[in-house]
């Protein structure tokens, strides 16, 4: 049965559909679902859409759109969207020169830099939302042995490229900035180019695999730095 | 409408300098932040004096000492902050439109009032546009920032535009006010209701730290939420921080966060918000639907 997600009017043009449980993929589909409905259905209407892992946010245009909605809300049949099938494979370099934080990070979960490299690589995830940083993938799976709690002081700079992780998150930063998570590895792939539409190759719901490189291919792949293949 | 174009050079500047428009709407979905004006009263003003086009790009600036050189005729003007102005050292109204000659410097000194000075120019400055906008922004626009010698692109104007209202005042009396209206955030009913109260009746003071992605206040609140889910953010969502600090995002924050957002400001404060400064004081008082 499909339970319907709570709408909540936070400012006269702003509101938020919310879903009390855990991010999964069933969410997902359902918010994705009401995303696409919304572009569908109300297209003219909103100015901007955001997602996060439990919310989907409305910016409306103007009050008396946010309130035709909210009437109307018992109303709408929305189905939740099937998910994509694509795999992206994501090329990684594990060595230490480009994963500071590899070998404390091992020891801190009592197990070899093999096996962690083996346990982030084994596992697909799926990408739920773009956020932090432009072209940053929100991605959901990583295993629970690696859940780790972030920095309590934060890096200053962490490069481009990094992959890393953090809670019971893992990630690649687009770009250069200062972080908390910890750093296993560096990809080579370009995550957001503003020249390119749309900038970032990957949708909400795709999934996502790890692929161990070594530092060779890595320093090959760096010289042109290339988009994910499928 | 081809009009040449000519430069405007950036003699000196302190950090923060930037082209600002109406930002970069609907590419959120790829994590890219709004970006735009701080102060959208100011900005409006000036493009409707300058008669330009509502979306025409204007400078920003916090910082004094900001100094530019204008390569040709046009008219420019300013609002939001007062300052001292000079124009090629000789003292000039501080706001309101400014008539510009081929080589004029002008100097802006020390602010008095507001945070945030806003200079348009006729038909809006011209650089770069990246998904939509030409709001400077990290990673996207060229340079994030202006520094000495950066050339701005702008249209000539040889001085065919009549100046209607060249008098029209500005007045700052608007961003004086300490009050900031808020609505309840998505996750303000978590707050327990002592820390609601505190939040409604105490003064906080604006911090140091505080730059286009957010404002940080100086007074910490309990906090004894649990660190939730990633959702949507948006400029004027006050979010608490697992350290009690209470932060006040603007238009450079990121689309997401995970720190609970306790409230949201209404669109006049954020405009507001925009022209305080360290340690100036704001009162925050609940505003219903």
């Amino acid at each position: 049965m499909e339970v319907k997600p709570h709408y909540t009017a936070i400012s006269p043009v702003l509101g938020e559909l919310k879903w009390i449980e855990a991010p999964s993929d069933s969410l997902l589909s359902k918010q994705l679902g009401w995303i696409d409905f919304l572009k569908k259905e109300w297209m003219d209407k909103f100015i901007d859409i955001r997602q996060g892992f439990t919310a989907v946010s409305i910016l409306w245009n103007t009050p008396d759109d946010q309130q035709a909605f909210q009437n109307q809300i018992r109303k709408f049949k929305v189905r939740p969207f099937d998910l994509p099938s694509r795999t992206w494979k994501i090329p990684v370099c594990y060595d230490p020169d480009y994963g500071k934080d590899l070998g404390a990070l091992a020891i801190s979960h009592r197990m070899t830099v093999n096996v962690l490299i083996q346990l982030h690589s084994s596992v697909t995830y799926r990408l739920h939302f773009f956020g932090f940083l432009p072209g940053f993938m929100y991605l959901n799976g990583l295993p629970n042995q690696l859940h780790t709690p972030r920095k309590s002081v934060p890096d200053r700079m962490v490069e481009a490229g990094s992959v890393a992780i953090g809670g019971s998150q893992t990630g690649i930063y687009p770009k250069e900035s200062p972080g908390g998570w910890h750093i296993i590895g560096r990809s080579p792939i370009t995550l957001f180019d503003p020249e390119r539409n749309p900038p970032v190759w990957g949708v909400p719901g795709d999934q996502i695999k790890f692929e161990p490189i070594d530092i060779e291919e890595m320093e090959k792949l760096l010289e042109k730095p290339p988009f994910p293949q499928y | 409408m081809n009009r040449e174009i000519t430069t405007a050079t950036v003699l000196k500047t302190g950090p923060g300098s930037s082209v600002q428009d109406l930002g970069r709407w609907g590419h959120a979905s790829f994590g890219v932040p709004v970006s735009g004006i701080l102060d959208l009263r100011s900005f409006h003003w000036i493009n409707h004096l300058l008669q330009n086009q509502k979306n025409d790009a204007v400078l920003e600036i916090s910082q004094p000492g900001f100094t530019i050189q204008f390569d040709s005729p046009t008219s420019i003007a300013l609002a939001g902050a007062t300052a001292s102005i000079k124009l090629n050292g000789q003292d000039t109204e501080n706001s309101g439109l400014i008539p510009i000659k081929r080589k004029d410097i002008l100097e802006i000194g020390g602010i008095s009032a507001g945070a945030r000075i806003y200079l348009g120019i006729r038909f809006g400055f011209k650089t770069e546009k990246i998904l939509g906008s030409r709001s400077f922004y990290e990673g996207l626009t060229k340079i994030s920032q202006l520094s000495k010698g950066s050339k701005i692109p702008y249209s000539i104007d040889s001085g065919a535009t009549p100046i209607y209202n060249a008098k029209a005042r500005w007045s700052v009396d608007w961003y004086q006010n300490e009050t900031i209206f808020v609505y309840p955030g998505p996750d303000f009913s978590l707050l327990k209701e002592n820390v609601k109260e505190k939040l409604l009746n105490e003064t906080f003071r604006i911090s140091q730290l505080s730059n286009r992605m957010g404002i940080q206040l100086l007074e910490l609140l309990e906090n004894e939420l649990p660190e939730l889910p990633t959702n949507p953010v948006y400029p004027g969502t006050i979010q608490l921080t697992s350290g009690g600090k209470l932060l006040i995002l603007l238009k450079d924050a990121q689309v997401t966060g995970g720190y609970p957002r306790i409230l949201q400001l209404d669109e006049e404060s954020q405009w507001v918000i925009a022209q305080k400064k360290p340690g100036d004081l704001i009162q925050i008082k609940l505003k219903k639907l």
